[in-house]
């Protein structure tokens, strides 16, 4: 089932990726200016910075013991669980190079240490209710795709908007790292990158935002969660 | 080999200062300073079904139902056992005679007892060398399919009597309540668990988690060891440990519910026999059975403190343990 996933999820990137370098041609083909400011092939860009996920429900439980017969109907609830990964902020470092000026591919790390919450509440005998909590430490290692609209790009070509998809590995370690769990990410999206100045070393920024599909990890790994989102960086193109 | 005979119908005997023990619980014996967990050491466990049944149960219907008990705690995959039935028996199912023998007894004096389980053991390993059961007569029984109205199934207490004569002690997973002539069940979630359920139901057929747990805590099969984890820590209050609290695990994946107790002065629980992932905890005293049907009156249980969760996500690793878990209970 889940393989099955995988390869439709990975087959929806392909096809995606696909038209988007469709686009390509046209966008060339109709663009007026493409300034020297635009990087091109051979460059290598290296970009560091921050990255926000959007938190998620990791669902419900109900704690239930068998209920005896003429004692009521349905199980009996000893207590409830809810669970949630809070909203996280991570560090990530890339590296692409640019195989031409309008595609480049890269490479990345993002780290980041999300909270998981469980809210403990109804108690059958009036336990009070507690939040539960652990923070993972989650590394993604991934790779991406970007394909880079010059004919888009403003500011006399310091400006450049792209969009990006990819996927990578998952790896969460739980608290004390004395449990590790890993699982697949995958991701897409959409950004600008700007930059400073002329020339082969050049500084600039880079703003995306996106979506990321991730299913193992500390999630459990019979489930996928897509998550929006937002990235900022500072970027070296050399 | 020195050899006592012990009864251990509802009660373990843990050794206060001892390490503790693992999970749910498992019956033990002293042997000297230590307390050492009852197992069968010689398998496959070869046992006598006595000639006779009761009202409603024939000794063949009798020998059925006691093979499909032992047929289900063999069906642990995380648990490595055997049972061989080796014939009738004229036989009493009592101890001293070197054979194992379960069957009907009638016992109009214990009218508040369904069955028993007694063994025979060496008391300087804990191995058990005889156990016998007795299911009492005076009860109605059955052995219908779906259960009878106004009988209680002869399997459900068949698997619970088979689980003390494998070594395992009684689960506090379960609620009761008081009622003129005695304690009620209200919802149990152990096969294990000390009180039965109504006449008339089968729900006493299925083992639950925590009987999972327990059984391959006893008898650890290579997938026991490779594919479950612990989780250890410490109950106190007031800076001192808690003898008897009822731990529970809940897994947030599987959705199931494992037991175990502090079983030593410093407050000290092991729950072995859990899937990997994460689980959230909860401790309790002991209020939902007759702490002798659990422990050994000499020991100071205390039940003078509140329930409550753990604040803290725990997650336990494939194959290994996680440790340091502290419950700071509050006098009640």
């Amino acid at each position: 089932m889940i393989r099955r996933l995988t390869v439709v999820r990975t087959c929806r990137v392909a096809i995606w990726l696909a038209m988007a370098w469709g686009l390509i041609p046209a966008a060339a083909t109709a663009q007026v200016y493409v300034g020297h400011d635009i990087p091109r092939a051979g460059n290598v860009e290296i970009s560091g910075g921050a990255v926000w996920s959007r938190g998620y429900d990791l669902g419900s439980a109900t704690a239930e013991e068998t209920r005896n017969t003429g004692t009521g109907t349905g199980p009996f609830v000893l207590f409830a669980t809810d669970t949630r990964a809070d909203a996280s902020i991570g560090l990530q470092g890339r590296i692409g190079v640019y195989l031409a000026r309008s595609i480049s591919v890269e490479g990345g790390v993002v780290v980041a240490r999300p909270k998981i919450s469980t809210a403990l509440t109804g108690d059958a005998e009036s336990a009070p209710n507690v939040t539960a909590t652990e923070t993972l430490t989650r590394l993604i290692v991934d790779g991406s795709v970007l394909l880079h609209f010059s004919g888009a790009s403003f500011a006399g070509g310091k400006g450049v908007p792209f969009v990006f998809g990819g996927g990578g590995y998952l790896r969460d370690a739980h608290e004390k790292n004395e449990v590790i769990e890993t699982g697949s990410e995958y991701h897409a999206g959409g950004g600008v990158h700007f930059w400073f100045g002329q020339g082969k070393h050049r500084v600039g920024v880079r703003a995306d935002v996106g979506v990321s599909r991730r299913s193992g990890g500390a999630d459990g790994s019979d489930t996928s969660r897509t998550v929006p989102t937002v990235a900022g960086s500072i970027a070296y193109l050399f | 080999m020195r050899r006592g005979v012990a009864i251990f119908l509802t009660a373990a005997i843990v050794a206060a200062g001892s390490a503790s023990a693992a999970a749910y619980l498992k019956l033990g014996t002293r042997a000297g300073t230590r307390t050492v967990t009852l197992k069968w050491t010689q398998l496959p466990i070869r046992y006598f079904v006595t000639d006779r049944g009761t009202t409603g149960v024939n000794s063949t219907q009798l020998q059925q139902a006691v093979q499909a008990a032992f047929s289900t705690w063999e069906a642990v995959p995380t648990a490595q056992m055997s049972s061989q039935f080796v014939g009738f028996t004229l036989s009493n199912p009592s101890s001293g005679d070197g054979a194992t023998v379960i069957g009907f007894q009638n016992r109009p004096d214990l009218d508040r007892t369904l069955g028993a389980t007694s063994f025979m053991i060496d008391t300087t390993t804990g191995a058990i060398v005889e156990s016998d059961i007795f299911f009492n007569s005076a009860f109605t029984w059955s052995v219908a399919a779906q259960g009878e109205t106004g009988a209680f199934d002869l399997q459900s207490i068949a698997l619970h009597e088979i689980g003390h004569l494998h070594g395992l002690a009684h689960s506090a997973m379960g609620e009761t309540e008081l009622r003129a002539g005695g304690r009620r069940v209200i919802a149990a979630e152990a096969v294990m668990f000390p009180i039965a359920f109504s006449s008339g139901t089968i729900l006493g057929r299925t083992l639950r988690a925590d009987d999972i747990a327990g059984i391959g805590d006893i008898y650890p099969s290579s997938s026991y060891t490779r594919n479950t984890g612990s989780i250890s820590g410490k109950v106190t209050k007031s800076g001192k440990g808690v003898l008897g609290a009822h731990v529970t695990a809940f897994d947030l994946r599987t959705k199931t519910l494992v037991g175990g107790f502090t079983l030593s002065d410093d407050g000290s629980f092991v729950i072995a026999g859990l899937d990997p992932g994460p689980h959230v905890l909860r401790v309790e005293p002991l209020d939902d059975g007759d702490i002798e049907s659990f422990f050994d009156l000499t020991l100071n249980i205390d039940i003078d403190f509140k329930q409550q969760f753990s604040d803290k996500i725990v997650v336990v690793p494939k194959g290994g343990g996680t440790s340091g878990v502290e419950f700071k209970v509050v006098a009640k």
